[in-house]
């Protein structure tokens, strides 16, 4: 009998549990703008660490700072209009070569579009979404002419799940936003 | 004259809704990313007439949600213009269609859709092409993208479609269980048509082989080449999606072929996609 009634009472528990996993319309709203917010950081932080004006310690700093808003096994996708092949990179490796490379002065600059899929659940219950942004790249030599140019679309994987944190002694549930896999391609190039 | 029209319309209100983003800094002209579809969940809210011109979501509770008259004046912009087969009185049909009620829409979940994913391995040090086909598949709580089949040419040729007269040649008598089957060896004299020896609902199973294939080492994954879409979930309408990566005002994920196909046509060919899909 008290095996029934245990068994019964953590039933009702996972259900409770599943169904307060559900997102609302509303809720969806305000979990695409924490994306998006992720997102925002990002591009603030890939201006500063590939600017050649910012010190080796700050884009270290930085580099830091993009890390944490990605999951831990996340990858970057790179390929180019030249070759399909794709190259992939671990974030911080990302980062780091554009932190290094071999240009007197960088532009990077973001366009003003930004597109937010649907969220779906995957089998685990944890919802998944891509956000795409499109950003260009200038590279300019020590006469201060263009060598390099090219605009690339960034197909950025979002994982939003509910967690659980203990505020005061009293288990809050909030949802947690993290960076997946990004894939980044290239749409033009001069 | 009718697409440069809905596109000059379309993208007079894009530019406008420019003020509305926040995340850039570029002061150039962004038309081509707004026209641009960007992902096929942007694909399937635009088919469905689920987000305005401006990407903004429309929410479910509003009288725009898939409204009808405003999807008839999206739909064109979905398919590759440079096209004669999806730019054509056929594209008008298909649009007729779709929008004649509320039905038809395009759903993530709603099964029927297929992703192909055209890909380099190395077989034995040689570089082979292989396209394997994807579809949605629900557990648990949501959902993951499952492997339904592969095509692979050196597969293919293992099962010739053979001449009736000749597959007729080949089979074992009714009574050779009388004989503890010494006429067995005949199966295993012609390799090359052993498989006309199976009964005549068997069906090569070629998931099977690529999985054993790779198991054993023998193909390698090397790169991903191309992604395109299947889609059967319209009544008696069959369309590919495809990227196209271009200059100007239509590309992104575009419909790159379309075909009236009755639903019992439709049976067919799903079977390629999906073979146990009524298992």
């Amino acid at each position: 009998m008290k095996k029934i009634f245990l068994t019964l009472l953590f039933g009702v528990f996972l259900l409770g549990n599943t169904q307060a996993q559900e997102l609302s319309h509303e809720r969806k709203q305000a979990v695409d703008s924490l994306a998006l917010e992720k997102v925002r950081d990002l591009s603030k932080y890939i201006k500063i660490i590939g600017s050649k004006e910012t010190p080796w310690s700050e884009a270290n700093r930085v580099i830091d700072r993009a890390e944490e808003l990605f999951a831990p096994d996340a990858e970057i996708g790179v390929s180019s209009l030249t070759t399909n092949e794709v190259q992939y990179y671990k974030v911080r490796q990302y980062l780091e070569r554009l932190m290094r490379l071999n240009y007197d002065r960088v532009e990077i600059d973001w366009y003003k579009i930004e597109y937010v899929s649907d969220l779906q659940r995957q089998p685990d219950g944890t919802y998944v979404g891509v956000i795409t942004v499109f950003q260009t790249f200038k590279g300019f030599d020590k006469e201060g002419r263009l060598v390099y140019q090219d605009t690339t679309k960034k197909d950025i994987t979002v994982y939003v799940k509910r967690k659980e944190t203990q505020i005061g002694g009293r288990l809050i549930g909030f949802w947690d936003v993290m960076l997946g896999d990004m894939r980044v391609k290239e749409t033009s190039i001069k | 004259m009718t697409n440069v029209l809905l596109l000059s319309m379309f993208f007079i209100k894009t530019s406008e809704a420019q003020s509305y983003t926040n995340l850039g800094d570029v002061q150039t002209d962004e038309r081509a990313f707004y026209t641009m579809t960007k992902q096929m969940s942007q694909f399937m809210s635009r088919f469905n007439y689920e987000e305005d011109q401006y990407g903004t979501k429309i929410s479910p509770e509003s009288p725009d949600y898939r409204d009808r008259m405003k999807r008839k004046t999206v739909l064109p912009l979905l398919f590759d213009m440079d096209n004669p087969r999806t730019n054509g009185s056929l594209r008008d049909f298909f649009i007729a269609d779709l929008t004649e009620k509320d039905a038809n829409y395009f759903e993530f979940l709603g099964g029927k859709w297929y992703s192909e994913v055209s890909a380099t391995f190395k077989m034995n040090g040689e570089k082979v092409d292989i396209s394997m086909i994807f579809t949605i598949e629900q557990e648990n709580l949501g959902s993951k993208w499952v492997l339904t089949n592969v095509y692979f040419s050196d597969f293919s040729k293992l099962f010739p479609k053979g001449d009736i007269a000749e597959q007729q040649k080949h089979f074992l008598h009714p009574m050779s269980h009388e004989l503890d089957f010494m006429n067995i060896y005949k199966i295993f004299k012609t390799p090359e048509s052993i498989e006309y020896y199976a009964s005549n609902t068997y069906s090569p199973d070629y998931l099977s082989i690529f999985f054993y294939e790779v198991k054993c080492g023998n193909l390698v994954f090397e790169k991903v080449n191309s992604e395109k879409f299947h889609v059967f979930q319209i009544d008696n309408w069959y369309f590919e999606v495809s990227w196209f990566n271009r200059e100007g005002l239509n590309t992104g994920w575009l419909i790159s072929n379309l075909v009236f196909l009755k639903d019992d046509e439709k049976e067919e060919l799903l079977k390629f996609y999906q073979p146990n899909i009524n298992k």
